[in-house]
């Protein structure tokens, strides 16, 4: 299950981001929620999981010559 | 000297999550409206308009009235004067307007993709982990 974990630090009112359990860059469709809420992060870093593509395994079918 | 100043590091994007967190960091008192004057009351203190303004003497602001400008983007940057920076709350005030407004912006994320919010406070910093 894809979950999204925000740190906030009270001292300093700032917040962390980070989205984990989504591959590929559909963690950018999050993003933009949070940034039109938030404006643009002062860093943002892609994780593995950003690189990753969904794995498909290709689908064979024997067909019969008749 | 006391003057107002703005902090265009400080970014407020949405009004309604913005007066939700000042309420929760206490100001019962906010006007709004359009190009709202910002009171002067020392001479060094400039001609200031804003959007939403919280009057002086409300939360430690002992100086001059606390405002939120907005820009042409349309974000909502805060003004005050500068000797209220270390009094207003403490000296806490953007600190913990920014704390409130990230919650609600939290809360407003989980609602959008229909999560469950667990938080907790660990060490003093606040998590908060939504799944969807």
């Amino acid at each position: 299950m894809p979950e999204i974990n925000f740190t906030i630090d009270p001292q300093t009112g700032e917040m962390e981001m980070k989205v984990e359990g989504v591959q590929g860059p559909q963690c950018a469709d999050i993003a933009k929620i949070v940034t039109e809420l938030l404006g643009v992060p002062e860093h943002e870093e892609n994780t593995k999981e950003f690189y990753a593509r969904p794995s498909v395994k290709p689908q064979v079918q024997n067909k019969k010559k008749v | 000297m006391s003057k107002y100043m703005a902090f265009p590091e400080v970014v407020f994007k949405d009004r309604d999550l913005l007066i939700g967190a000042l309420e929760e960091i206490g100001c019962k008192d906010i006007r709004q409206g359009k190009d709202l004057e910002m009171g002067r009351y020392y001479s060094e203190q400039l001609e200031q308009k804003a959007e939403i303004v919280i009057p002086r003497g409300t939360i430690g602001n002992h100086y001059g009235d606390i405002g939120f400008a907005r820009t042409e983007s349309g974000d909502y940057r805060p003004v005050m004067d500068d000797l209220d920076r270390s009094r207003a709350l403490s000296g806490q005030f953007i600190p913990k307007l920014r704390a409130a407004y990230n919650e609600r912006v939290v809360a407003k994320v989980a609602t959008k993709l229909r999560g469950t919010v667990h938080r907790t406070v660990e060490g003093g910093v606040v998590k908060i982990k939504v799944r969807y």
